[in-house]
């Protein structure tokens, strides 16, 4: 007889009662953790308190691995490990700052101390922090409008051109292709000097033609477009890459029984490419978005948030990792996180909705 | 090998490791130690590494290694202040820019070294040959204290690089004084009475486009007189203003006044606001990058190698690559003189300007062993025969004997303005809060360098946010 054997119960079995000592009891492993926890964040000095809760978390963790393993619930083990990876690295310190935003600490000091939602008004009233703050969620705004824009239309273009066959299609989708794969670094520095009115080539073309000085980047407009347009030329092949599948994936007896039926160009695709692709596009709009949103290395690289081209992710970096105000720049994220959240299920509902309706 | 010869071979070993220890106490005492240290990439650094590595002996016998993290400048603050505030207690030595003294002292990162300039005469005595200005500005904490944590790495000062092909051709001085009734400034001395005015000048004079003459042949490109930092991000324009405000009879927020010293009123005062409008009106004359806001101390050294101006106001830590032929189109072309000045009202020059350069320090996590080999280490580094090399090899020195030596001069076109501009060095905000006085004013230039702000309406904004966060801070009652 095997361990496995000797050990197992039956997934029907009832639950081990809440007092009971047993290595799968798990609602008293959360029982006796929290207690423990809240124990030593009450009593003890906090680097001693992080590493019992810890322990505390470790030892819950443990209780639903061995009653998982003991009642067979084999798909609950196979995905602990994926869980405690996420826990680690994406749940516990996304609770961990949401903690922080609640204290006034900075990460070059050594004192902290519970001031409650204070934080999350000072960067949306204080008269000296909030301007900055919504001044880079008003760019953020326009930039998340205009890249996630000029991206849909660049690239459902480019993947309405590319669902033809061509000569020498397959090579032109693979040039197409390579923004993307670029660092954004070398995507920066590239168009640091492609705009630059001494070396860069744009000048020089445009001087050529009107004769002036031509300077891009001299205003807001001009460094917004800027990097609208460097945005663009990296994202739009992602957009491209997704319409494209859609449009590969339109079965072909559909537009020929369209052109029996001979439909105009426009009715054959609001009727019978448009649903295909629609979906996918949905999904292209909320990546964009998201990342849109999130947009800071290009405009670092190309105007250091210069021209009042200051995006909320830039600042939030300057503010927690410059200026070492760890908490002031969690309640930021956290607001960040927030219209994110409120966006991404604006989305999902008019998404759902349109699809309810057809 | 038989049995006897291995036996016979221990003991005759054993027998000479025995009479090492006896003749030589310090052999079995010889350690390894490692001091690990966060330097910014650039040939400052690399010089004093290789020297380290060719030429230094440490005098106690220990096997000292120099563990050097070269980190490029634009992530250089980045990554120190990331490895200081994570707690990982990576590095012994840190090179730092002078105004991360005061966040990194509170943070209890940077160790005080009084005790060991107390314990030491002989590196006591050295340290004070650093000129007061540069050992002010690298050492102390508060701002001219004696509390000191530093010791010069690389001390720095802005100076004028210029074109003598362009400035001292016959038909450009010609031209120049019928317009302007003044000789255009061509030597090193003549750069040296430059005042801004004068550099204005030169910036109106030299606006030529392709095709138009310049120095007696046809421009084969745009040119342009003048140029200097006028760029958002770090200090990149702040560094360059306070000269202005300083020599123009203004002021910026004191440290050494707390808590009396006032941010509004002093930051905005009506002098500092014309100094800031003359800092503005120069950027008319500078190739058109100056109007994006990008314009920073590498920007404007990269234009003035290319040939695109005929002066560049910089660090001299970025001169090696103007002397270069394989960096620099005017490698053979090079003049260089103090920075501008303004002419005081009883006729003598003012010639304030932020100091520039960088100290080491030493983090308060390294041991005793570490300590006294750092301080060794520190002691040689200071000595004037390695300054001198360093000098030689195209680093600055701030201690006076070296300096001072007559054929310091000799080693690079700029040290003819060195020992001078020394005496015009100021520096700021050596205060926990100097990251956010930073960005804020750099974020408020910027939008005055294009063209969305005046000088005035800047001043006050900067004013306003200091006298703010000074007074939450108790720095300013």
């Amino acid at each position: 007889m095997t361990m496995h054997a000797m050990s197992a119960i039956e997934p029907t079995s009832p639950p081990p009662g809440v007092l009971a000592i047993r290595a799968d009891n798990w609602r008293l492993a959360i029982v006796a953790g929290l207690a423990l926890s809240i124990f030593a964040a009450l009593t003890l000095p906090a680097s001693v308190s992080f590493w019992v809760v810890g322990v505390a978390a470790a030892m819950i963790a443990a209780a639903f691995v061995v009653n998982a393993y003991r009642r067979r619930y084999y798909g609950g083990l196979l995905v602990a490990p994926a869980i405690a990876v996420l826990f680690v690295m994406n749940i516990f310190p996304l609770l961990w700052s949401l903690g922080l935003s609640f204290f006034a600490y900075q990460s070059n000091q050594q004192s902290i101390r519970f001031v409650g939602l204070n934080n999350y008004i000072k960067v949306l009233t204080n008269e000296i922090a909030a301007p900055g703050n919504w001044s880079a969620l008003v760019n953020t705004a326009l930039f998340v409008v205009l890249t996630v824009s000029a991206q849909m239309m660049v690239g459902f273009l480019l993947a309405m051109l590319f669902a033809k066959q061509f000569p020498l299609r397959k090579y032109l989708l693979i040039l197409v292709l390579t923004p993307m794969m670029l660092s954004v670094v070398a995507s920066g520095v590239f168009f640091t000097y492609y705009y630059d009115p001494t070396f860069g080539i744009l000048s020089y073309v445009m001087n050529a033609i009107t004769g002036g000085q031509f300077i891009l980047m001299d205003s807001k407009a001009g460094a917004v477009a800027g990097i609208v347009f460097a945005d663009a030329w990296m994202w739009s092949p992602f957009v491209m890459l997704l319409v494209l599948a859609g449009l590969v994936s339109v079965p072909k007896y559909l537009y020929e029984a369209a052109a029996i039926d001979r439909v105009s160009a426009w009715r054959r695709f609001w009727s019978i490419t448009f649903p295909y692709i629609r979906g996918l596009l949905m999904l292209a709009l909320l990546f964009r978005t998201i990342e849109a949103f999130k947009l800071a290395d290009l405009v670092i690289l190309l105007t250091k948030g210069g021209n009042d081209t200051m995006t909320i992710s830039y600042h939030l970096i300057r503010i927690a990792n410059e200026q070492n105000k760890t908490s002031e720049g969690a309640a930021i994220s956290y607001v960040m996180l927030f219209m994110v959240i409120v966006l991404t299920n604006l989305y999902l509902y008019l998404a759902n909705r349109r699809n309810q309706e057809s | 090998m038989s049995m006897s010869r291995k036996i016979k071979g221990a003991v005759t070993a054993a027998g000479v490791v025995a009479s090492l220890v006896a003749v030589n106490p310090t052999f079995v005492r010889a350690e390894e130690v490692t001091l690990t240290m966060a330097v910014p990439d650039w040939p400052p650094t690399r010089i004093m590494k290789k020297f380290f590595d060719e030429q230094y002996k440490p005098k106690s016998g220990n096997t000292v290694k120099l563990d050097v993290d070269f980190i490029p400048w634009p992530d250089f603050y980045t990554r120190v202040n990331a490895s200081l505030t994570s707690g990982e207690q990576k590095y012994n030595f840190i090179v730092s820019d002078s105004q991360w003294l005061g966040a990194f002292v509170e943070g209890g990162y940077f160790r005080q070294i009084n005790d060991l300039l107390d314990a030491d005469p002989d590196f006591m005595k050295t340290f004070m040959e650093i000129h007061p200005n540069p050992l002010n500005a690298y050492a102390t904490y508060p701002h001219k204290s004696t509390n000191y944590y530093g010791f010069p790495q690389f001390p720095d000062v802005l100076v004028n690089f210029a074109r003598k092909d362009v400035l001292c051709h016959e038909a450009e001085q010609a031209s120049y004084m019928a317009k302007y009734n003044k000789k255009l400034p061509c030597t090193g001395e003549e750069l040296d009475a430059m005042t801004w005015d004068d550099f204005n000048n030169v910036g109106e004079f030299f606006r030529r486009k392709k095709g138009e003459m310049l120095a007696g042949k046809p421009a084969d490109d745009d040119f342009y007189g003048i140029a200097f930092q006028a760029g958002k991000s770090y200090d990149f324009s702040s560094m360059q203003i306070n000269g202005f405000i300083w020599q123009m009879g203004g002021d910026v927020w004191d440290e050494t006044k707390v808590p009396n010293g006032q941010a509004e009123g002093v930051v905005n005062s009506p002098e500092a606001v014309k100094a800031l409008e003359k800092y503005l009106n120069l950027i008319d004359y500078m190739p058109p990058v100056a109007k994006t806001g990008t314009m920073d101390i590498f920007k404007s050294d990269e234009l003035f190698r290319e040939g695109k101006v005929a002066m560049n106001i910089d660090w001299i830590g970025l001169g090696e690559a103007s002397l270069d032929p394989k960096s620099s189109k005017v490698s053979d072309k090079l003049v260089v003189g103090m920075m501008p000045g303004t002419m005081g009202a009883d006729g003598k020059m003012v010639r304030w300007s932020n100091i520039g350069g960088q100290p080491f320090v030493l983090t308060t996590w390294t041991t005793p062993q570490q300590t006294a080999e750092a301080v060794e280490f520190v002691k040689w580094w200071l000595s004037a025969d390695i300054q001198n090399q360093f000098a030689a090899g195209g680093g600055q020195s701030a201690i006076k004997s070296v300096y001072s030596d007559p054929k310091y001069v000799t080693y690079r076109p700029w040290n003819r303005a060195w020992a001078a501009s020394l005496d015009w060095q100021k520096d700021v905000w050596h205060v926990p809060q100097f990251f956010e006085l930073l960005t804020q004013q750099q974020d408020q230039f910027d939008l005055a360098i294009t063209g969305k702000q005046d000088a005035k309406t800047t001043l006050d904004n900067i004013a306003k946010f200091q006298q703010s966060l000074l007074t939450e801070a108790g720095l300013i009652q």
